[in-house]
């Protein structure tokens, strides 16, 4: 009769596993979301929910089963996050008070515990939506309910149960278009089958902190920061897409692959899969041979990964930009670079996205609103970074949902100046307001040509002259750069301020740079001079006087 | 009232039009089981209301969308969560189908439904 029921002492171990192999897995879950709400991390609410659950029961559980079934529920509906979450603690709250006063569970007990959770779960909605998490629990149910015919040993039912889970989560495609459209399962669904997976793996002594193997949505394969993981002799690239046969096993294809190389992905959608291995030169034909032994292959892609690398390392130490990660709750700085070099500072003070755009190429609405939109956050702080990109800047705020305050940065320096005060942590109309505030600190230089001869201002500029323009405005002309540099930096009263920042443009060449920094070092001794590679088209100079 | 000017005219989208939305975006809310009368003397005959104008208010105040919706939710459910999910849900639901930004969305919790009292 040994371990047919489960006792109290048993199920917190349980609930446990539940939640540490949702937490191995959650970003995944996160990766099948597909509708662009707020409420959309399907996979951290759920794991916030579970932890605050396991959190209760580590107080209050003890070797009751139907007190730590209690204490969970009770857990779970406190901490509650998101839509998914309120589900999952309705889902804990019925299993738990079937199993009201149980000191143990049985085969029969654990299968009607599931069956009240079912109820619990459908009694929360009017219009219960087939496809989702509550699907997959009316079909855990089901099963639960079968399993119990064939056996009285809780542990065969909750092993039956994930099966069904498992089988249940991948027809949600079935129920609902938009994810079968989106080439995804349905992300609460596929949450609570590893919840339970979890379980199971701690009863068999499996990992719980390694996921074993991720098959993804396609959309979420990231093949290009596969190549970071090449080892040595991997140097063959092999995409295999493929469908797959009648009983087709993942875990078994897995299995398979491992045994071909490394750096192994396996991507799902509509019917198909892709698959992408690092593999050895004379062994870069297995892996398609293995493949036509399962399914039907329909698109193979191979690519020498050695000659790759030397391509990408020489293009990528100049072009990738680490940009900040910003996580749920943080704050977003979106900036506006026309250049490579402006866009590095901006990343090394904390942006999250960058939008490329300038005097001459404004972004659109659409450029500014997808470089958010998918940020997982709802805080954003936008930094146009010129007057003609602000009205595009307010009106992504205007359609998205998402809190967004839009600075009026109308240059470079004053989008950097903005960028010191940004942090991803305070309260986002407090750094709103003080990063606005910053702008007025800063005394903009942008250096450029003349296109045509014209009087502004009083200053009279013909046609290829080099101008200086002051916060915008025209300031100075002059013939020579290094006069026109000299003269706005006069003219902005430059000796009275503590730091130069020069970024030189993407026609100036770094020694021509070096040496007009250098005479503005001499003048200015008493000021810091910092010359930056700034990339920006048109304007030989962007200078900021601070 | 919401308007808007094309070049062929104008286009005026009625609160009604705008409380259907939010009706239907409000049911789509899990723990969400129905919406209630705004007050009292309107409520009298029946405590759940399926008409969507009776259990939403839309105001234009300034030019601004303020929306009021009365819920009942289920017994048992985390009323914060919830009440934040029909707030997304809503001003999701709203933007997206009818266009106007939405400057509040007010989830007045009228009562709970206890289909299982624990």
């Amino acid at each position: 009769m040994q371990n047919k029921t489960i006792d109290g002492t048993m199920l917190r171990s349980l609930m446990e596993a539940g939640q540490v192999w949702l937490k191995t897995n959650h970003q995944m879950v996160n990766a099948l979301n597909v509708f662009p709400v707020p409420d959309g991390d399907t996979g951290t609410n759920m794991l916030l929910t579970m932890n605050a659950a396991v959190a209760e029961v580590n107080q209050n559980g003890n070797s009751s089963a139907g007190t730590t079934a209690a204490a969970f529920a009770q857990g779970a509906l406190m901490g509650a996050r998101g839509n998914s979450g309120v589900i999952l603690s309705q889902i804990w709250r019925g299993f738990s008070r079937s199993l009201h006063g149980n000191d143990t569970i049985n085969a029969q007990q654990l299968a009607n515990a599931f069956c009240e959770a079912r109820d619990t779960a459908y009694k929360g909605v009017v219009r219960p939506v087939e496809g989702t998490i509550l699907t997959v629990t009316k079909d855990i149910a089901a099963e639960a309910t079968e399993a119990v015919k064939d056996t009285d040993d809780a542990v065969e039912v909750l092993r039956r149960c994930v099966i069904a889970a498992d089988r249940s989560v991948a027809s949600t495609p079935e129920f609902l278009p938009i994810l079968k459209q989106a080439g995804v399962v349905d992300s609460g669904g596929k949450g609570l089958f590893f919840i339970l997976e979890g379980m199971v793996r701690y009863i068999d002594g499996l990992s719980l902190e390694e996921a074993t193997f991720s098959v993804k949505p396609l959309s979420a394969m990231d093949l290009e920061n596969a190549l970071e993981d090449v080892e040595e002799g991997q140097d063959w690239e092999v995409v295999v897409d493929f469908k797959p046969n009648d009983g087709f096993d993942l875990g078994t294809f897995y299995k398979g692959l491992e045994d071909l190389g490394t750096s192994i992905q396996v991507g799902e959608g509509e019917g198909m899969y892709r698959m992408h291995i690092h593999t050895l030169l004379e062994k870069r034909y297995e892996p398609i041979d293995y493949i036509m032994g399962i399914g039907v292959i329909t698109k193979v892609a191979m690519e020498n990964l050695l000659a790759q690398m030397d391509d990408i390392e020489t293009s990528a130490k100049h072009n990738t930009i680490e940009l900040e990660n910003v996580q749920p709750g943080q704050i977003a700085v979106i900036t506006v670079s026309p250049g490579t070099g402006i866009s590095r500072v901006f990343a090394s003070l904390g942006a999250a996205a960058i939008v490329g755009g300038g005097q001459t190429m404004n972004p659109s609405t659409k450029d500014i609103l997808e470089a958010f939109e998918d940020l997982p956050t709802d805080k954003v702080i936008i930094l146009p970074n010129n007057k003609n990109i602000i009205l595009a800047a307010n009106q992504a705020k205007d359609v998205t949902v998402k809190q967004v305050r839009v600075i009026e940065s109308k240059t470079i320096p004053q989008g950097l100046a903005a960028m010191l005060q940004a942090n991803p942590d305070g309260d986002l109309d407090k750094i709103a307001d003080k990063m606005a505030k910053s702008l007025k600190y800063v005394i903009t230089g942008e250096i450029t040509t003349a296109s045509r001869s014209v009087e502004i201002d009083g200053v009279n500029v013909k046609e290829g002259q080099v101008i200086a323009l002051m916060d915008g405005k025209l300031a100075v002309s002059s013939d020579s750069l290094e006069h026109a540099c000299m003269l706005f930096l006069d003219k902005a009263e430059a000796q009275d301020h503590e730091l130069i920042t020069i970024f030189f443009g993407a026609e100036m060449k770094h020694v021509e740079a070096n040496r007009i920094a250098d005479l503005i070092r001499e003048r200015y001794s008493n000021l810091e001079v910092e010359l930056q590679e700034g990339g920006q088209p048109h304007y030989q100079f962007i200078i900021s006087i601070e | 009232m919401g308007q808007e000017k094309t070049v062929l005219g104008s286009i005026h989208i009625s609160p009604a039009a705008i409380a259907s939305v939010v009706y239907q975006a409000a049911y789509q809310s899990y723990g969400v089981v129905g919406l209630a009368p705004k007050n009292l003397a309107e409520g009298l005959a029946s405590s759940i209301t399926h008409d969507p104008n009776r259990g939403v208010n839309v105001a234009f105040e300034d030019g601004k969308l303020i929306i009021d919706i009365y819920v009942i939710l289920e017994y048992g459910t985390r009323i914060s969560s919830v009440a934040q999910s029909v707030q997304n849900a809503v001003r999701f639901s709203v933007e997206k189908h009818i266009g106007l930004t939405v400057a509040e969305v007010n989830v007045h919790v009228q009562g709970l439904r206890v289909s299982n009292p624990d």
